[in-house]
Formats: C-alpha cells, sequence, structure tokens
C-alpha cells in the first residue's frame, strides 16, 4: 500500500478481478489500483506480457482494462466510480 | 444539423486554452471550450477534486491555474464540455466541423473561429525493457500526484532530460518516494550558452532554486552525462532494476552500473500533439528540437483563416508562454468573429520574451543520436503491436522500406491503438539510420507525416451508430 498524500473524507468501492478495492471518488481507476498495489493492468496479445501505465495521461493506450465488460478503456483517465467491476485484459479482450 | 451561432470554440482546457477561452469571452464573444479531461487544468494545472485537502504545496503554479479555472468557470459567456474526445475534425467552407463524443454519446459541432491548445505529452525513446511494468514517462509520475493523490513507488530512478524533470523529482521527494538518482543526459556545460537568456527571466531562477532547495533537504543529487540504458524485470515481470550508463556527449556508452528500484520515470522533453492540427490539414513545420509544431501567424492564426493555434503545438515553450499565446489566440478569434477586441504591442512583447527564454531552453537539451546504440534486436520499438527492432530493421534493409510509413506498414510500427504517437517520432530516425540518412536530413514532410492521422482517436462502431 502507497501512501496517500491527502485524506479526503468519502471513500468508494469497486472491484479488480472480483477482489474489492477502496478509492477516493475523483482518482483514475489506474490511480487507485497502484495504490492498493496492483501495477499490472493487462497482458499484451503476442508475447503475454505485463504492462502498466505508461504515459499515465491517455495518450500510450498500454493501461487497458475491461471495465463493466467494455474492454480497451484507458486506466489512466477514467475516473473511478462506485461499484464498478474491472478486469484486467488479456490480449485484444 | 442546426446553423450554430457565431462563437468561438476552444480545444484543449490547459494554460493556452483557458487563457484563450478567458480572453474571447472577456471581448463580447460566446465561448465553448471542450476539454478532453474530467477537470480543467490541462497536464500543467492538473489538480485534485476541490473536496481534498491542500494540494497547493504539490505545486508550485497551482494557484495562477486555479484562479484561471475559476474565471473561465464562472465566465457567463464561456460553456464548457469537459471529458469529450474529439475524434474527427475537417475544415470546409469557411468553418470547422469536430466530431466528438462526451458522456458517451457522439455530438457533432460547426464553428467559424476555432483555438487550438491541444497541447503535448512526454517524448520518450526505446531501450531494452522500457515495457517492463514500473518504466513509465515522468508526466504519468506527476500525473499521479497532481490528479491522484498517490506516490508511484518507493524507489524511484528520474532520467532522461530537460528542466521537467526537476520539477517531477521534487514532487516525487515531497511525496514520499526515495528519489535514488535523478540523472540528465546532456551536460551542464550547455546551461551556460543559455545563461544570458535565463538571467533574463528571474521567476524561472526563483524555480530552479525551490527546486534545488527540496533536492537538499531530500538528499537528491543530480547527476549530468547519465542515461538509463536498460530497465530489467523480476519473475513477475516487474521492474526490479535499471542499467544506469555514462554517456559521452552524443549519448553513446562509457561505463554502466546497475541499480534497484520499483519505478524509472524517464523522459526526454516534449512532442506536440497536432493530431487534431494534421486531421484539419493546418501547415506544420519541424522545430530545433526534430519535433513538429503548427505554423502560426503573429496573431497565432494558422494557414487556414479562422483556426487559430496556441500553446505547446506552436513550439514546445512551457506554461507562460502558454499563456502568452492563448492571450493573443482569444482576442485574434474573437476579432475574428467581429468582437471588439485590441491585440496590443504589450502582448506580442510579453510572448517575444517567453519564445526567447524557451528557444534557449531547447538548445540546453538535446537528444543526441547515439541513443540508438542502446538498443538491442530484442528491443521492443512499438509497444502497442509489440515490434521488435529485428523487425523494423528486416523492413528496411530486407524489404526495402526508405521511410516510416513504408517501415510501418511493413513491420506494424506504429499501426497499434496509440496510432504511433508514442514510437512514430523515432521511427522517423530509426529508418533514416538504417537507410543511411542523417537525422538533420530527414525530409520535413517526412517528420510531419507522422503525426498525421485522419481519424483521431479510436472509437467504437457502436457509438458512431448512436450518434447524431
Amino acid at each position: 500500500m502507497l501512501t496517500l498524500l491527502v485524506k479526503p473524507s468519502a471513500s468508494i468501492t469497486f472491484t479488480f478481478n472480483d477482489l474489492e478495492v477502496s478509492a477516493i471518488p475523483g482518482q483514475s481507476v489506474g490511480a487507485a489500483l497502484l495504490a492498493a498495489g496492483d501495477r499490472v493492468l493487462r497482458v499484451t496479445r503476442f508475447e503475454k506480457k505485463p504492462r502498466a501505465m505508461f504515459c499515465g495521461i491517455g495518450v500510450c493506450f498500454d493501461c487497458l482494462v475491461v471495465i463493466d465488460g467494455a474492454p480497451n478503456q484507458r486506466a489512466c483517465i477514467t475516473e473511478v466510480k462506485a461499484k464498478m467491476v474491472v478486469r484486467t485484459q488479456v490480449g485484444g479482450a | 444539423m442546426k446553423p450554430e451561432p457565431a462563437r468561438v470554440v476552444v480545444v484543449g482546457g490547459g494554460p493556452a486554452g483557458l487563457s484563450a477561452a478567458l480572453n474571447a469571452a472577456l471581448s463580447g464573444a460566446s465561448v465553448l471550450l471542450i476539454d478532453s479531461s474530467s477537470r480543467l487544468g490541462g497536464q500543467y494545472w492538473r489538480h485534485l477534486p476541490e473536496t481534498w485537502l491542500e494540494q497547493s504545496e504539490l505545486h508550485l503554479d497551482l494557484d495562477t491555474g486555479l484562479l484561471l479555472i475559476s474565471a473561465v468557470a464562472n465566465h457567463p459567456k464561456i460553456e464548457i464540455w469537459s471529458g469529450a474526445e474529439i475524434w474527427s475534425a475537417t475544415h470546409e467552407d469557411g468553418a470547422a466541423t469536430l466530431r466528438l463524443i462526451t458522456n458517451g454519446v457522439e455530438k457533432i459541432i460547426t464553428t467559424k473561429a476555432l483555438v487550438l491548445a491541444t497541447g503535448a505529452y512526454d517524448r520518450t525513446l526505446p531501450f531494452p525493457g522500457w515495457d517492463i511494468p514500473g518504466v513509465m514517462t515522468p508526466g504519468g509520475a506527476q500525473s499521479l500526484i497532481k490528479g491522484n493523490g498517490i506516490a508511484v513507488g518507493k524507489r524511484v530512478v528520474v532520467a532522461g532530460s530537460g528542466p521537467f524533470l526537476l520539477p517531477v523529482a521534487a514532487g516525487l521527494a515531497q511525496v514520499g518516494c526515495e528519489v535514488i538518482e535523478l540523472l540528465e543526459a546532456n551536460s551542464p556545460l550547455r546551461w551556460l550558452k543559455s545563461l544570458p537568456t535565463l538571467i533574463q527571466n528571474l521567476s524561472k531562477i526563483g524555480e530552479a532554486a525551490h527546486y534545488i532547495a527540496i533536492f537538499n533537504r531530500f538528499g537528491v543529487r543530480p547527476k549530468f552525462n547519465r542515461a538509463v540504458v536498460a530497465a530489467h524485470a523480476n519473475q513477475d515481470g516487474e521492474l526490479e532494476s535499471v542499467s544506469i550508463a555514462k554517456i559521452d556527449s552524443n549519448f553513446k556508452i562509457k561505463k554502466i552500473e546497475r541499480v534497484k528500484c520499483d519505478v524509472a520515470a524517464i523522459g526526454w522533453g516534449f512532442t506536440a500533439d497536432t493530431s487534431l492540427a494534421g486531421a484539419l490539414l493546418l501547415k506544420q513545420l519541424v522545430t530545433k528540437d526534430e519535433g513538429v509544431a503548427v505554423l502560426v501567424d503573429e496573431n497565432q492564426e494558422s494557414s487556414i483563416a479562422g483556426i487559430f493555434a496556441a500553446g505547446e503545438i506552436t513550439g514546445i515553450g512551457g506554461s507562460e508562454l502558454s499563456i502568452a499565446e492563448g492571450v493573443i489566440a482569444g482576442l485574434a478569434a474573437a476579432k475574428y468573429i467581429g468582437c471588439k477586441a485590441e491585440i496590443s504591442n504589450n502582448h506580442h512583447k510579453t510572448r517575444a520574451k517567453k519564445q526567447k527564454f524557451a528557444k534557449a531552453l531547447i538548445s540546453s537539451y538535446p537528444v543526441k543520436s547515439g541513443w540508438q546504440s542502446w538498443l538491442t534486436d530484442e528491443t521492443i520499438i512499438c509497444r502497442c503491436e509489440e515490434v521488435k527492432y529485428s523487425k523494423l530493421k528486416f523492413a528496411v534493409t530486407e524489404l526495402g522500406a526508405t521511410d516510416s510509413r513504408t517501415a510501418k506498414l511493413l513491420s506494424r510500427c506504429g499501426m497499434g491503438m496509440c496510432q504511433g504517437r508514442i514510437c512514430g517520432r523515432f521511427v522517423v530516425d530509426l529508418v533514416a539510420n538504417e537507410s543511411g540518412i542523417s537525422p538533420s536530413d530527414i525530409s520535413e514532410k517526412e517528420r510531419i507525416s507522422v503525426g498525421n492521422r485522419p481519424i483521431i482517436t479510436p472509437i467504437s462502431i457502436e457509438l458512431l451508430a448512436n450518434g447524431e
């Protein structure tokens, strides 16, 4: 668990690969997962290599995850919402 | 489609876009500000939601940003569409048409006056292991602090080149990361050449002093002529260590040591996001750092009348230059639709001063071609399509590609979801090198064409089908 810099009052929960994760409203899915210790967000199509956030601002498409059944969602710029169902994206999903 | 009222449409909610929107509105124009992020401010003034606590300590210049954001947000003549992603832009019969997705719905708007302020992102270079989780851009590491309130890791190496490494390293140290190395690839002697220009910008000297004080407090000791030339993974495939090389003035490796870390934030300055400008067929030029910028006249007007550009897309120059350009672009756009707006000598003077400073900085932090010697055949060049260096070389030496477009078709470099935003810029250099062309002989057209794509961002057919 990484240090949280500021302590806002509200907290929400969502799931990542069926495990509950808590987040702060306003955070991105990628940031909330990183804070919870989950850095690897997808597995590549060809070499099955793990990937994480790289550019962090929506440019590189390396942090793709499946959110509520929709693949190819950028974890770094998608704001986390309560009860979101997030999954690792494996291959082209 | 209903006819649109006369108004100025501004794309981008960073320093340039906010300044343009506000100044157009202050001149009496109705303004629509379109921003892809959920909160205004751009990358520079990225910030936490207001419900969060103290954040100004993490950001040297956030107060200015928050003032500007609040002025824009509260202006009755400015309408704001946040979280809106433009996927297509065309220009016909004196009006631009933008197609965008906002709240999951497609919208189409047309406008006679358009200001583009689409900003920039970190310039990256490939090296063995740069696809390992834990290797990221300095901008990415900083966005986690400024926009999400989290520290990216425990032991962090910050490397690359350029003044942006300083605030990133300082920010990481302040939020509790151990910044074990801060590495600038260039020599400090390069600064001396631009010293007279730097001294004229006192605020920047104050900024540098602020970062140096933070480095002293946290024991961060910057080193020069050094670069991260390889990254190594642990058994889970995540970052375990990096190879740090002492390099010569052309970036060729002299000596290597291994350093353990869980994050390496590496960047080489910035790449302007000219994808929207390219789709609109605005004239572009190659800048001194071999990047691409939108060509503008003294009032920030592009090669197409009624389309203005401001900020990093007209040449990387930092937030102060972006604001100066944004002010002029906003006034000029308002004037274009018939509002009374005066662009004064002072506006031009302020911009000229900031331009001079930006130019001096860019020449202090060049990216030298020796970085290509860091690659191995196995190094990933295109992250999206997992194209290795050997495959790109094969496309050139065996299949006969002599330009990056052909090399792309034959190797799939740049054909993935990021549409070449990450690899396009350096693939041009790699292809040229394999073909025996020196970086300075690469044609302007070749460098400009890699940023041009008709579809600006990947979009699902379903969204299109449900649109207007």
